[in-house]
């Protein structure tokens, strides 16, 4: 009874909620935000704070660092902390010169478990 | 001493012996109230059963944060209630004031009753009470206030029992020893519960001396409460009149009962005062809780008004003379510290132990309201107090003091 | 940041041999309660009071009561709540739905420069003086001598859940299944006593935040990790006078 709960609750509500995620990015400005789950909970990807309230160009990232599909590059095996220290995704730029380095103020990006969920809530 | 003892059981539930016939004696209302408490105390019995086979979680209220509800404030409030009888009472028939003579026979009997409820609650409160039962003996634990409250208790009720005995019997000598020892462990045990609370170093609201000297002197303050409410009702069941003595010990008690609520309150403003004054971290959140908070309704018009104010006047008011004002100070009295022991449990649990961290989690006072499993076995409790009573009121005739 | 192992030994030594063994005894009693003294409130640093009171850091390493002396070093800043501990910690332990041996606490600071949030992970404290122990009525709570971890006989546990209301730290919850409290053991029966080295939360994390040692022993990570004057360390709820066993530091 319980495994066949949960096993509902998973095949009615994740579609919805991958749904969700895509809707909402599309929806709002920039893109919104980009909630990542892989390879671990979450990562929370502001277009507001990137794009508003730096000032920065689609292009900078969207042109060779990002495809345009959100969460697409959750696919690739090296999408991890030791590549961002090495320069590539997000250590374009977060590499302490441009921006803070990837290596320090964690919970600024990493919004976690709670934060995945509060996302999803607010969806 | 034997044979006196053996014809003494005889005569009183022989066949055609006098407990039977005492039992016969009553009114319709009496046996309609006997019936009615008998069946809320069988209620709370089944639902306590149940909660504890299936599980308390799924009836009981309370949680990781909150472990402790109105059932441990409940069985608080049975002891205190006890205590303070067995204090009051030892006054006249232990320490020799006989102003306070004809009030002991009952005062001790009701201190049997009452603890017996306080018992009767906690063995639902607690999760798996048989376990209790073997470790407490072969396993105990010396440090632990909970230990030497139960243990004392257990005494305390023993020697309680012999005390009721021996006065039946009439044998005063056993009689003052039992009660000068049961008093002993009396204050002993219920210090002992101030300190459960008291000892607790990452709770604010409790941590302190204050709580075994504060749970003392509000037993004595519940015991005039309670031995009014009892004995003026008593009259009613046996539909006698008092005599000289028996008002005259009722004035007392309620002049007693006047200094004693004056005691508390002056406690009381302290303890809101050093609570208030530097907002010591998570004692000024509880007792701003109370002060102006969800618990305000509780503490001003229950325990303040209800508990203290009101009986106050009322006693003061009496001159020791309107039984009925005195009844109606004391069943005040009675619902404000049921109050006071329910605030002083749940406000000690509702500052988070982790509110100082400042994390999203405990920001906020947590919060507990009983559940109905936990209302019906607390009302059980009450019930059961009031089934002893009226039993016991034929039972004992009246709880006669024979001279001496 | 790198640990910086410094040898205490090569500090200057106070003088202690000229202490006479009366005060001696006193300064050491203090420095038994070092777990705890250590973050005292304030930050502490244990350099500084080992110096004065032992000559060399084995002598002061021997005056942690335990050995080993377990204890698990928390760098706040690198936890990302990711809750990979958390369901480590369920698996292995077998932690119900609705309970937890330890925790990711979020905290907000919307007014902070840069970085406006920080995940503080929370568990048994392991205390020196634990406060549980003392108020369980059948010791089914009790400290084990040999490693300083606190332990439930869930066998003996009477369910009065004293020890919940003692605990400043909220580590412990009733375990209907086991009719028990329950409470972290640092993972003593599941994995410690089958020769693992670190608990299933410390085992888990991918950032290195849970760093799982035996303070006793100067080699260890945890050992130097804490014994350093620059770093600033602390406890949770000091004033609850516990002496934990879990100390917080960042970087």
């Amino acid at each position: 009874m319980k495994y066949l709960k949960s096993i509902i609750a998973v095949v009615i509500f994740l579609p919805m909620l991958q749904a969700g995620q895509a809707v909402a990015a599309e929806n709002s400005a920039h893109g919104g935000d980009i909630i990542y789950t892989k390879p671990l909970q979450s990562v929370t990807f502001s277009h507001k704070s990137h794009v508003e309230e730096t000032g920065l160009s689609c292009d900078l990232c969207h042109a060779g660092l990002f495809e345009m599909q959100a969460l697409k590059i959750q696919g690739k095996s090296n999408f991890t902390m030791a590549a961002l220290a090495k320069g590539e995704y997000c250590g374009a730029c977060h590499n302490g010169t441009m921006a803070f380095a990837s290596t320090t103020r964690c919970a600024s990006c990493h919004s976690g478990v709670k934060g995945g969920r509060l996302a999803q809530n607010h969806e | 001493m034997s044979d006196e003892v053996k014809a003494a059981v005889l005569s009183l539930v022989g066949s055609d012996g006098l407990v039977w016939e005492r039992l016969k004696s009553g009114s319709k209302g009496y046996y309609l109230l006997l019936m009615v408490t008998g069946i809320l105390v069988a209620a709370a019995a089944v639902a306590g059963v149940q909660a504890m086979v299936v599980g308390h979680e799924h009836f009981y209220n309370t949680t990781r944060e909150v472990p402790w509800g109105i059932l441990i404030s409940t069985y608080v409030f049975f002891v205190v209630t006890s205590t303070g009888l067995c204090l009051v009472s030892s006054i006249g028939h232990v320490f020799g004031n006989e102003n306070f003579m004809p009030i002991a026979k009952r005062s001790v009997f009701l201190s049997i009753a009452t603890i017996l409820s306080g018992f009767f609650i906690i063995a639902f409160e607690i999760k798996i009470p048989w376990r209790m039962a073997i470790y407490n003996v072969i396993s105990p634990n010396l440090t632990s206030n909970i230990w030497w409250m139960g243990t004392l208790y257990g005494v305390y009720l023993m020697f309680m029992l012999a005390e009721y005995g021996f006065l039946l019997l009439d044998k005063h000598r056993y009689a003052v020893i039992c009660g000068f020892s049961g008093a002993v462990a009396g204050i002993a045990a219920h210090s002992n519960l101030g300190a459960v609370f008291g000892l607790l170093m990452g709770r604010e609201f409790w941590h302190g001396p204050y709580m075994p000297i504060y749970f003392i002197a509000s037993a004595m303050m519940t015991g005039t409460s309670v031995i009014i409410l009892f004995h003026f009702l008593a009259y009613k069941v046996n539909k006698e009149e008092m005599g000289p003595p028996m008002k005259h010990a009722l004035a007392i008690t309620a002049k007693l009962g006047v200094l004693l609520i004056c005691t508390i309150l002056f406690f009381t403003i302290w303890k809101m005062v050093s609570g208030i004054a530097g907002q010591p971290a998570g004692k000024y959140e509880a007792v701003m809780a109370l002060v102006k908070g969800p618990f305000a309704i509780n503490f001003w018009l229950f325990e303040i008004g209800m508990g203290m104010v009101f009986p106050l006047i009322l006693f003061a008011g009496s001159k020791g003379k309107n039984l009925s004002m005195m009844f109606l100070g004391a069943a005040s009295m009675i619902i404000g510290i049921f109050v006071m022991r329910y605030d002083l449990v749940v406000v000690g649990q509702a500052v988070p132990v982790l509110h100082e961290l400042g994390v999203n989690e405990y920001k906020h006072l947590l919060s507990y309201s009983p559940s109905l499993y936990e209302g019906i076995i607390t009302i059980g409790g009450f019930a059961m107090t009031a089934f002893l009573f009226l039993i016991g009121e034929k039972l004992f005739a009246g709880h006669k003091m024979s001279q001496h | 940041m790198k640990p910086t192992n410094i040898d205490l030994a090569a500090l200057a030594n106070e003088g202690v041999e000229n202490v006479a063994m009366k005060d001696r005894r006193h300064f050491l009693k203090m420095g038994l309660a070092i777990t705890g003294v250590f973050a005292g409130g304030t930050l502490f640093s244990a350099v500084s009071v080992a110096n004065k009171v032992f000559a060399s850091p084995a002598e002061f390493a021997d005056k942690y009561p335990y050995k080993p002396h377990y204890s698990m070093i928390i760098h706040q800043d690198r936890c990302i709540d990711c809750e990979r501990c958390v369901a480590a910690c369920a698996e292995t332990n077998h932690v119900p739905h609705e309970g937890y041996r330890t925790r990711i606490l979020q905290r907000d600071v919307p007014d902070a420069i840069g970085q406006k949030r920080e995940f503080i992970p929370v568990l048994c404290n392991q205390c020196n003086l634990p406060q549980c122990t003392r108020v369980c009525p059948t010791k089914a709570t009790y400290k084990n001598t040999s490693n300083g971890i606190v332990m439930m006989d869930t066998s003996k546990c009477i369910g009065c859940l004293t020890c919940q209301e003692a605990c400043p730290y909220n580590a412990r919850y009733f375990n209907e299944e086991r009719q028990a409290v329950d409470k972290c053991n640092f993972c003593f029966d599941t994995r410690l006593a089958k020769g693992e080295k670190l608990t299933a939360c410390a085992n888990a994390c991918p950032a290195n935040c849970r760093v799982f040692g035996d303070l006793s022993d100067p080699t260890s990570e945890a050992y130097r990790t804490v014994h350093q004057i620059e770093r600033a360390v602390w406890v949770l709820r000091p004033e609850a006078g516990t002496k934990p066993n879990i100390f917080y530091t960042k970087g």
